[in-house]
């Protein structure tokens, strides 16, 4: 679990709102998981709830993450106006697994939305998620769009690519922040993972930080640490991501990762495309800015 | 002035009639389903001047999409104007505003009356000849194309910045009521995102014109202007359906000052002026107007159409298509003149065009626009893809399915997708790695085809003495559909750096380059 509290967080918000300027948040480096350093679990199975559910289970349960009566975000990736088999967005029972457990655990609210690239009606229905949490027939977990009106200008301290950025409030405002990328090849970035899998809560126009892309992408996510990060292998896209739309660049992996460290997840998700880490700038930078640790002999599979 | 169940009646038909192409107007929309579940361009199915358009121009008559027109003729053949009064949306919004502003009375006017006689026979004598011009003056077309360009995108705006002010200010009760009415609100009578439109407000004027033409004459237009009121005036002169009395009665002048179309007058009744809105059954102070089925009477008062007007109208019209015609050719002189997928090829289209702005409304991307002078003097409010502001969503066939006269084929999904309107190509001074050394590929990362059309090649630059490896973005010809995503996602402050034109749309015959080693 994170330290970092986005109550106070709000409230500074807000407060800073009212007197017409940008809260300035003070980021402390993430808590020493150092000493036996941080869990990573990575599952294999074709019975993608069970997965979802040994896969967290590893780490300790949901529980762990999420407690009786706090909000929590569910950020997966429905990016493109792609159905399920071309693997351009988080698999639809992934995310309904995920947000079962969320409820299991007591949550709330589970809240999921993503700025899409295509059009959002298209994304939510192509993706499969729309459908997929309806037979959840919970008023508790709702997939919404994305509210233009709710972006907040964010100072980020220390930011190397950006100053401050736009930030979607219900992401920062949430108790538990949860991202569930899927794993993709992208020709500027490499790949896009979970550190990557932030631009859908960002506004602001987006193609700008591709100057900059792995600093601009450890700036966002200074701001907002995932508490649990679950990266979708279960089939990842090896070429003409991160959108594809041909099934012969999909590879079948059956494969879950999970960690509290994103970059740790992020790190592991990279072997899966046979690449190091080091290969793949914004994992360095994300390392190198204290987000995370990359080096996997550090880390403890559980 | 005393009603009777007929303008009642009447009233409740142009009311639930309006109410109903409204509802269509709205369900213009995607909403989770890729084939719209209902009839939404009814309206211009009905339309007999589509029609007519539609026969007029070259190639087959479009009978799938228009039989319902046909009808529409035929029972005015039986009836008479029926459409005009009963149905017609723009005849009720102006029955109702112009209620509202007030009206003006004027005398009658003959000469005036024939103005739309000979608008008619210019448009289509003009069309004959290769020149649509019908859909300008369509009242359908008027009505649609006004609210789908200006009033709807208005009505939304207006609705948001009220939503967004009760959001902003968090007033007790009244805000949590307001976000929770507002997705409900949002998903079901509004646009998904804000229409925006580069021709609203001339669009608008027009549609205020006709408005206000109420103030000299109530339903100026219908009377004077109208060239659908003319072709179903046309057909219904030998209707079966006719009013007694037949002409004014002695002593009595009510049905001469009252008549809102000016039918009634010395003479007879005029069947192809008489809109049917039945207010005289209503009016009579003897009760005695009656309307009934009767055998046709060749007797009764013709079209006083003055033959050098009729030969002069169609003089005008037969003219202009030439004049038209010999204009140089659009696609040579403007590059950007991109049409939605499914378009016939240019002379075609702009033949089976009817302004109706149905696709513009449904475009998912925003990307459809009305077109000023782009596409020629004929090519106003015909749709143009303007990929700087909205792009062709990949694996949309919306306004192939809406198009009412087959301007826009209908597609299904996997030919859309092969459909080619044009070709990116990059702006080499513009673009950030050619031109500042800096990378990005937003253009790389959003193109939607399986095989991107837009690749990049890796190559060491000397950017200020230092030698940097940058990423070049390219484009595969073979591949790029023109669908726009890269000029519209473009990171770039104005212009963008990658534009759409074009060249090698699949709705003309390609001017054969050799490919090169690009592809």
């Amino acid at each position: 679990m994170t330290s970092f509290d986005r109550r106070t967080f709000v409230k500074a918000a807000l407060a800073a709102a009212a007197v017409g300027t940008v809260p300035i948040v003070d980021l402390l480096p993430r808590p020493a998981q150092a000493a036996e350093g941080p869990p990573l679990a990575v599952r294999r199975g074709q019975d993608i709830p069970k997965l979802v559910r040994d896969t967290v289970g590893a780490l300790g349960g949901m529980s762990r993450f999420v407690k009786p009566g706090q909000s929590v975000v569910v950020k997966p990736n429905i990016g493109w106006d792609r159905t399920v088999e071309l693997a351009a967005n988080t698999h639809p029972e992934v995310v309904r697994t995920l947000v079962e457990l969320c409820l299991e655990a007591g949550a709330k609210k589970v809240r999921l939305f993503d700025r899409t690239c295509n059009d959002p009606r298209r994304c939510y229905t192509q993706s499969g998620i729309a459908a997929a949490l309806e037979t959840l027939k919970s008023a508790r977990a709702e997939l919404e769009h994305i509210d233009p009106r709710a972006f907040r200008e964010v100072t980020i301290k220390g930011g190397k690519a950006f100053p401050s950025w736009e930030f979607y409030q219900p992401a920062l405002e949430a108790d538990v922040f949860i991202n569930v990328p899927i794993a993709k090849h992208h020709s500027i970035s490499r790949l896009t993972l979970a550190m990557k899998n932030l631009m859908g809560v960002i506004g602001g126009s987006r193609g700008k930080l591709h100057t900059d892309i792995a600093e601009a992408l450890a700036d966002i996510n200074s701001v907002l640490p995932s508490d649990l990060t679950v990266i979708d292998a279960t089939r990842i896209l090896v070429a003409n991501g991160p959108q594809g739309g041909r099934p012969e660049d999909v590879r079948r992996l059956d494969t879950l990762i999970a960690s509290p460290d994103i970059v740790a997840a992020d790190a592991y998700a990279a072997t899966l495309f046979d690449l190091k880490p080091e290969d793949v700038p914004t994992i360095v930078a994300g390392a190198r800015r204290g987000l995370g640790i990359m080096d996997l002999k550090r880390v403890r599979m559980v | 002035m005393k009603s009777s169940r007929w303008t009642y009646a009447r009233r409740a038909s142009q009311t639930l009639c309006l109410l109903g192409f409204l509802w269509l107007f709205v369900q213009t929309e995607y909403r989770g389903v890729d084939d719209l579940p209902y009839p939404v361009g009814l309206l211009f199915r009905l339309d007999p001047l589509a029609a007519l358009a539609d026969a007029l121009a070259s190639g087959p008559f479009g009978w799938g999409l228009l039989w319902p027109a046909l009808l529409v003729l035929l029972l005015t053949a039986v009836f008479g104007r029926f459409f005009c009064g009963w149905i017609c949306p723009l005849g009720a919004t102006l029955d109702g505003l112009g209620r509202l502003i007030g009206r003006g009375r004027r005398a009658f006017s003959p000469p005036l009356r024939r103005v739309k006689y000979y608008l008619l026979f210019a448009l289509s004598a003009a069309a004959l000849g290769g020149v649509q011009l019908l859909g300008l003056f369509d009242p359908l077309a008027i009505f649609l194309r006004s609210l789908a360009l200006a009033i709807y995108p208005a009505y939304n705006f207006g609705v948001n910045r009220v939503f967004d002010v009760l959001y902003a200010v968090d007033l007790p009760v009244i805000t949590p009521a307001a976000q929770s009415l507002f997705p409900w609100w949002r998903d079901h009578l509004m646009a998904f995102h804000q229409p925006v439109f580069a021709l609203s407000f001339f669009t608008l004027l027009v549609f205020i014109a006709i408005i206000l033409l109420e103030k000299v004459e109530h339903r100026f237009w219908c009377k004077h202007l109208c060239p659908l009121g003319v072709l179903l005036g046309l057909c219904s002169r030998h209707a079966l359906l006719q009013r007694t009395p037949k002409t004014l009665c002695a002593g009595c002048q009510q049905c001469d000052a009252l008549c809102r179309s000016g039918a009634v007058r010395e003479g007879g009744h005029r069947r192809s002026e008489c809109l049917l809105c039945m207010d005289c059954t209503g009016f009579c102070p003897e009760e005695r107007v009656r309307f009934g089925l009767r055998a046709p009477q060749r007797s009764g008062p013709g079209i006083d159409l003055e033959r050098r007007g009729v030969v002069t109208a169609l003089a005008c019209g037969a003219l202009a298509a030439p004049v038209v015609r010999i204009a140089p050719s659009q696609e040579r002189t403007n590059p950007y003149l991109i049409r939605p997928p499914g378009a016939a090829a240019e002379a075609e289209f702009l033949e089976r065009c009817v302004r109706c702005g149905e696709c513009m409304k449904v475009c998912i991307g925003g990307a459809l626009h009305p077109a000023f002078l782009e596409a020629g003097p004929v090519g106003l409010w015909t749709p143009l893809l303007v990929a700087r502001v909205g792009y062709c969503e990949y694996n949309c066939t919306l306004c192939g399915q809406v198009c009412p006269t087959g301007a826009i084929k209908r597609l299904a999904v996997e030919p859309k997708r092969k459909t080619v309107i044009g070709r990116a190509v990059f702006d080499k001074n513009r673009c950030l790695p050619f031109a500042r050394g800096i990378e990005c590929l937003v253009c790389e990362e959003h193109c939607p085809t399986g095989e991107k059309a837009i690749v990049f090649e890796e190559k060491d630059v000397i950017v200020d003495g230092v030698t940097r490896r940058l990423k070049f973005p390219k484009v595969v010809d073979k591949l790029c559909i023109g669908c726009g995503i890269c000029e519209t996602k473009c990171p770039l402050e104005g212009a963008s750096a990658v534009r759409v034109i074009s060249e090698g749309e699949s709705r003309r015959e390609r001017t054969k380059l050799p490919a090169g080693p690009y592809g």
